[in-house]
């Protein structure tokens, strides 16, 4: 040890900058941000307007600064409140200790939005960690859903049974989802991207159909309307549901789920497997791990918490499913990707990063209403930041950060060349 | 031992391949039964169908050619005794080559098979009948948006680079498209927008997977995500407002003289918008260029094996980056091409068909012309899966639409036949 | 061509790869450059190809000082290489392969495959090169791919071929027709530069012979001179390592091998009918050339490569047919050849490394959950114990050195019970003070009891730790023979040489 030990020790700052995941993280925030706000800027029209009066006084150039700088914070600071919450009326409530349910709305919302995501997101994550890239994680929540809203709606029993049961239902939906990527990957070399990919359709085409066919179909309906679940199948809201808040016991299915794939990443034998066999195949056989057994466990469990994943959202919300459930790329399971690449697939990075994600797009619907800015900015800048995190030497050049070692954290699956 | 001079390496493969050769027979012999019994045997015997040729607007159409009446019976036990002996042969046979072929033609005769049945009228009196011709001219759309992206992606990944963001570029040429036509009135001006737009996101592409080598399928994945929200917040924010840009104008057709009064072949091929007529040059363009010349054949080598492609002193990223944007160019315009014959952008509708072009490409075995085979399957069974609605069949059509994405599945998993990527596909190239 | 280097020097780092490097090869000439794994001969073939610039020296062509900056500058030079991993496009023909880059075109940018195939046939008339234009590389075997290879560099007008091991790859019989092959083509006066380690095959064919040693030119020699000289400059007289070890006694007989036949990733025999006895308390090192089996061996015993046929026995119990887990349970230890590869996950830490295969067993884990406190305290003692230097336990492990990292391989292993020890190549690319420290530990283990396979293509190293040396060379062993054996006996048993064991 004497050799690392006469080195000086470096001094906080340097070691707070250098710790490139979190640096490289928040400078991709900020980046996403700045793009973000480059797009308000040149689509809002107001904005445009003070820019084309530049050169027609003289105060045009403030003018245009003052109202371009307006727009962006007052769509940035919708999105804050709209999400998180609204100062003013968290005072009024704090003060006169009315109206706490209007306060709560925006995180509880964000709650709402986040619940799901986390847990397809661990799934996406664990499958990272073991170097598997399973895009089909939507479609693995569609199954899902409709596994769940299916026992939830069409079995009746009190709720002590019919709720576990409906979870375990989505879950085997997943499970069952998920088996195929990952047998075909261990046993014929399937490419899992390839086939995730093109599952996903397969399972929109299913979802279509179902809601149109007669046990799953609403009876007496004939729009693409799935039946309801029955109130002893859903995850009842947290504060009952006179308080008017979404937030469900879902919550503390998700805090379950990160409880798990944190012991199972952290502590698990078979984690550990996961881990060595994402990080370096070959050495993973030498130490005697069977790569095949290893795929088709992560997947199982990756597609179980997908379709876990996508009961949760249908019974803490809309308790049935329709035709646009979770329907392209809005879908939590895409949206799933880039949480958990943000995240750097560990479960508690994956918590933050899908409150992140989540407040980001309910925010963007307070946005939309209240500044006229469409919720869809969210996800340009969701995208833009996972653009960034997946490309660390960039985001070090931007910043000319030097202290910050970029090495290990270039994400990096193959493409299906051989 | 006299092993040490003989490569002993073959002594495995076959067995494999006969054993999958021997299940795409079986799977073969199976659709055959089907329409065997279902289709054939299961109609009635006097049940008739009635297909037609003439085209809807019949204004360039001098030759008529009525209606063809068949007994739906007979024509599906033929079908289906057909598809059976196909099978037969294959799984006695096992020929090397040209399982995927016999595949794609078992495929078409049990549409055919499955349109019969669903035209079928219980006596021997039409009540309704199966329009061949539009059925084609009403998929060609489907199809030539399909060879863009596919193409695309021939261009993008003989070069070596995965190229998922397809649908994005097909977003952004239609969404842009849409803009110039609106404003300009002139397709040739949105085809333009469509090859810089696509051809822009090719860049970034491009720019990401080969300056800084980060994973291409996420760079892909993000872009498209990006591109699903930048669209439809340029939709709310200038589109809506600005309902001039949008107008929704739909490519007129340009019927070529003479040609394109042949029937059947005339309304299909010969009475089609530009972006057709250019579908079918660039298809073969892009044909000739990656396997006849010398630019071509610097594009596979940089995508099969990079190092030996840069020890004769090829330029190994230029190529990529000039094959990417080309690709995304293509795409861009197949986006134009897609508003063009379904008019005014909206948010979303693409629905996915830059995903069938990636499996297109995949099942065409990353080639132009299997490609155009792989589009016109998948593009047909995209179209029945919604006409369908339209006869009394009680199978969903949805059931149908599973049809391009199952199959390329099976593909990839080496069910049916095998297809061989190009060996560098996705892989970052690093200088040594 | 006459093609001179002078004093080429490339360092990697504080590594220096060529150091001083001068030699010159004239018109016609067979040019040998002989050396082992690493002495530094394919970088300057690099160097010389324009694929790495070199950071002093010149090279000289027919007199004239080149700059080469890339293997396009080097082919227009009139310098080809076959490399040993050959640069063929596996899906393409001969003709595409051999055009690529110098494609003759017709009007709109056609290559004119016509006329490139009549230069094929031309070059393969010319030289005796057989082989069919329009084939598939993929499907033709590895000497005909050779083949290609130098006709592609002659329809570049290659005045100078550069061989880099091209005999690695090929059977007895594409060894003696390339050995035509080069003759034809010096006698139309092209130079012929050849890497290779293999004496006979220098003895065979070279006009010139140079010898490097750790990246310089330690002697040049005649073809004349005697395949043991050859050796002797090769591996060279370098600081003997001596490591203390208590006399040998022989015990019961441990592992037995016998009648061993594995294949390589090619399909090819590797391992021809090998048998071995390794007893306890006995270290039996396993010489030989690399590529001579060596590798297959080690991979069929630690359960990573099947077995054609033959059985291996552990203390009578028969392992042949193990899984890697099974054979970890059997109690074969195993130092793997490269540990960045097979060996370590760099990523994660030095505490989890050192259980990288036991991470189910008691105390580390239970019912499916890891015991943390246990592997922390594992690995506390052990980089006591192995005094692996490291910042803490839960560094990861590529912040190590080159010879912690191994020290590390060595912990783990030597850790757990072990019926039986498996090294190979332990100490390659390590610092001399690693390189006791692992010896010791190895012959620690020895002085146990414990029987011990270490596989080196380091002599000195196979002196220093055998008790026993068995010479492999082409899948079989050429000779089993005691240390005391002259280091000339035992480079003539490398070099192919069967003779009677000296002792068992």
């Amino acid at each position: 040890m004497s050799d690392v030990a006469t080195k000086p020790r470096p001094s906080l700052w340097v070691r707070y900058t250098s710790s490139s995941p979190i640096v490289v993280t928040i400078y991709a925030l900020i980046l996403g941000l700045v793009i973000g706000a480059l797009i308000i800027v040149t689509t809002t029209p107001a904005v445009l307007d003070a820019w084309r009066g530049l050169f027609s006084s003289w105060n045009g150039l403030p003018h245009a600064l003052n109202v371009s700088f307006n727009n962006v914070g007052a769509g940035y600071r919708e999105m804050f409140t709209g999400s998180i919450v609204d100062p003013q009326g968290f005072w009024h409530s704090l003060v006169t200790g009315k109206g706490w349910p209007n306060t709560l709305t925006p995180l509880s919302e964000t709650l709402t939005y986040a619940t799901p995501l986390v847990i397809v997101s661990i799934g996406v994550g664990i499958a990272f960690q073991t170097g598997l890239f399973n895009i089909g994680a939507n479609g693995q929540a569609v199954i899902g859903g409709i596994a769940g809203v299916a026992f939830g709606s069409m079995l009746h029993m009190p709720t002590i049974i019919h709720l576990p049961l409906a979870l375990v239902a989505g879950v085997a939906g997943g499970m069952l989802c998920g088996a195929l990527p990952g047998v075909l990957k261990a046993y014929t070399g399937a490419h899992e991207v390839i086939v995730t990919l093109m599952f996903n359709y397969v399972t929109y085409a299913f979802l279509l159909f179902m809601v149109l066919s007669t046990p799953f179909q609403q009876p007496g309906q004939s729009n693409d309307l799935s039946r309801t679940m029955d109130p002893t199948a859903v995850l009842p809201p947290l504060f009952g549901t006179k308080s008017g808040l979404r937030v469900s016991y879902g919550v503390f299915v998700a805090a379950l789920v990160v409880l798990f794939a944190w012991w199972l990443l952290n502590r698990s034998s078979l984690g550990f497997d996961f881990r060595v066999t994402g990080a370096n195949p070959s050495a993973a056989r030498a130490s005697g791990i069977n790569a095949r057994k290893v795929i088709v466990v992560a997947f199982l469990i990756s597609g179980g918490l997908a379709g876990l994943a996508g009961v949760v959202q249908v019974a803490s919300t809309t308790h049935y499913v329709d035709g646009t459930f979770l329907i392209g790329n809005a879908g939590i399971g895409f949206t799933a990707i880039t949480v958990a690449l943000l995240g750097r697939n560990r479960p508690i990075g994956i918590v933050w990063a899908a409150l992140l994600f989540a407040a980001l797009g309910v925010g963007g619907r307070n946005m939309q209403s209240t500044t006229g800015i469409p919720l869809d900015l969210a996800t340009v800048i969701q995208s833009a930041i996972v653009l960034f995190v997946a490309t660390p030497v960039l985001v070090k050049e931007i910043f000319r950060l030097r202290n910050v070692s970029t090495v290990g954290l270039q994400i990096s699956t193959t493409g299906w060349g051989s | 031992m006299s092993l040490l001079d003989k490569p002993t390496e073959s002594i495995a493969p076959p067995l494999v391949n006969s054993r999958r050769t021997r299940v795409i027979a079986v799977l073969m012999a199976l659709v055959g039964l089907f329409t065997l019994f279902v289709f054939g045997l299961g109609s009635g015997a006097k049940t008739h169908s009635s297909l037609t040729f003439d085209p809807i607007n019949v204004v360039s159409a001098p030759i008529k050619l009525g209606s063809l009446s068949m007994s739906v019976r007979w024509t599906d036990v033929v079908l289906g005794l057909i598809i059976i002996a196909l099978a037969t042969e294959v799984f006695v046979r096992q020929p090397r080559r040209g399982v995927m072929a016999r595949f794609g033609g078992v495929a078409t005769l049990f549409l055919i098979a499955l349109l019969s049945w669903a035209a079928r009228s219980p006596g021997p009196s039409i009540t309704s009948s199966v329009n061949i011709t539009s059925i084609l001219v009403g998929s060609s759309a489907t199809v030539m948006v399909l060879v863009f992206g596919a193409l695309s992606g021939v261009m993008c990944e003989r070069s070596g680079v995965v190229n998922i963001a397809i649908e994005g570029q097909f977003i952004g040429g239609a969404f842009l498209g849409s803009m110039i036509a609106s404003t300009t009135n002139n397709f040739f001006y949105a085809a333009i927008g469509g090859l810089f737009v696509g051809g822009l996101i090719g860049l970034v592409l491009a720019f990401f997977s080969l300056r800084y080598r980060s994973d291409q399928i996420i760079v892909g994945v993000v872009l498209v995500t990006m591109l699903g929200g930048l669209s439809s917040y340029l939709t709310l924010q200038v589109l809506t407002p600005f309902p001039n840009f949008n107008t929704g104008d739909i490519a007129p057709n340009l019927a070529i003289p003479g040609l394109s009064r042949i029937p059947i072949l005339g309304p299909v091929f010969f009475n089609q918008s530009g972006f057709f007529y250019v579908m079918m040059i660039l298809v073969g363009v892009v044909s000739f260029a990656l396997f006849k010349t010398r630019y071509g054949l610097h594009v596979r080598a940089v995508g099969e094996h990079p190092r030996a492609a840069a020890s004769v002193g090829i330029n190994v990223i230029r190529v990529r980056y000039i094959n990417v944007v080309l690709g995304g160019a293509i795409a861009g315009l197949g986006g134009v091409a897609f508003m063009a014959a379904q008019g005014q952008f909206q948010v979303g509708y693409t629905s996915g068909y830059g995903y069938i072009a990636l499996a297109a490409l995949i099942f065409g075995r990353w080639r132009p012309s299997g490609a155009v085979v792989a589009c016109i399957i998948f593009g047909l069974s995209v179209y029945l899966s919604y006409d369908l609605q339209t006869y009394q069949v009680p199978v969903s059509g949805y059931l149908l639409a599973m049809f391009p994405y199952l199959i390329t599945i099976a593909v990839v998993a080496g069910l049916i036949g095998r297809v061989r990527p190009p060996a560098a596909d996705g892989q970052p190239y690093q200088r040594d | 061509m006459r093609l001179e280097l002078r004093g080429i020097t490339k360092r990697f780092g504080s590594l220096i790869a060529n150091d001083q490097i001068s030699l010159t090869v004239e018109p016609g000439q067979i040019h040998s450059l002989l050396g082992e794994n690493g002495a530094g001969k394919s970088t300057l073939m690099n160097v010389l190809f324009g694929l790495l610039s070199p950071d002093e020296g010149d090279i000289l062509i027919n007199g004239v000082a080149t700059r080469i900056s890339d293997s396009g500058d080097a082919v227009r030079c009139g310098i080809g290489m076959v490399h040993q991993h050959f640069m063929l496009v596996p899906v393409f023909s001969v003709t595409e392969n051999v055009v690529l880059g110098f494609e003759p075109t017709k009007s709109f940018n056609r290559i004119d495959y016509n006329a490139a195939t009549e230069d094929i046939r031309r070059l393969s008339r010319q030289f005796n090169l057989e082989v069919d234009p329009d084939a598939i590389i993929e499907n033709l075997p590895v000497g005909t791919q050779q083949r290609v290879e130098i006709i592609k560099a002659l329809s570049h007008d290659a005045e100078l071929l550069i061989l880099d091991e091209p005999t690695a790859v090929l059977t007895p019989q594409e060894i003696d027709a390339l050995m035509e092959v080069m003759r034809s083509l010096a006698s139309a006066g092209k130079s012929i530069l050849f890497i290779t380690h293999k004496l006979k095959e220098v003895k065979a064919i070279a006009d010139v012979i140079t010898v490097l040693r750790h990246g310089r030119i330690v002697g040049t020699a005649e073809p004349t001179a005697s395949e043991s000289e050859l050796a002797t400059l090769m591996v060279g007289r370098e600081v003997k390592l001596t490591v203390e070890k208590s006399p040998y006694k022989p015990g019961d007989e441990v592992l037995h091998i016998r009648d061993l036949v594995v294949l390589d990733d090619r399909g090819l025999v590797a391992v021809n009918g090998v048998s071995l006895t390794v007893r306890a308390g006995e270290v039996l090192a396993l010489a030989g050339v690399q590529g001579n089996g060596q590798t297959e061996l080690v991979e069929a015993l630690v359960g990573m490569r099947p077995v054609l046929s033959g059985t291996i026995t552990l203390h009578g119990r028969d392992v042949t047919h193990l899984t890697p887990r099974k054979a970890l349970d059997a109690g074969i230890g195993h130092i793997p050849e490269d540990r960045h590869r097979d060996g370590l996950i760099l990523s994660m830490s030095v505490a989890d490394n050192l259980v990288l295969n036991t991470p189910r067993r008691a105390p580390f884990a239970s019912r499916g959950t890891r015991n943390l406190a246990a592997v922390s305290e594992n690995a506390v003692r052990l980089v006591k114990e192995f005094d692996i230097r490291t910042t803490s336990i839960e560094a990861p492990t590529s912040s190590l050195s080159g010879g912690n990292q191994q020290k590390v391989i060595v912990a783990r292993e030597l850790s757990r019970s072990l019926e039986f020890l498996v090294a190979s190549q332990p100490t390659r690319g390590l610092d001399v003070g690693s390189i006791e420290y692992v010896h010791h530990q190895i012959v620690e283990h020895r002085n146990r009891g414990n029987g011990s396979l270490i596989v080196s293509s380091e002599l000195d190293e196979v002196l220093a730790l055998g008790d026993r040396i068995a010479v492999m060379f082409e899948g079989k062993i050429s000779g089993i023979v005691d240390p005391s054996t002259s280091r000339e006996s035992i480079g003539l048993l490398m070099a192919g040489h069967t003779m009677e064991a000296t002792s068992v």
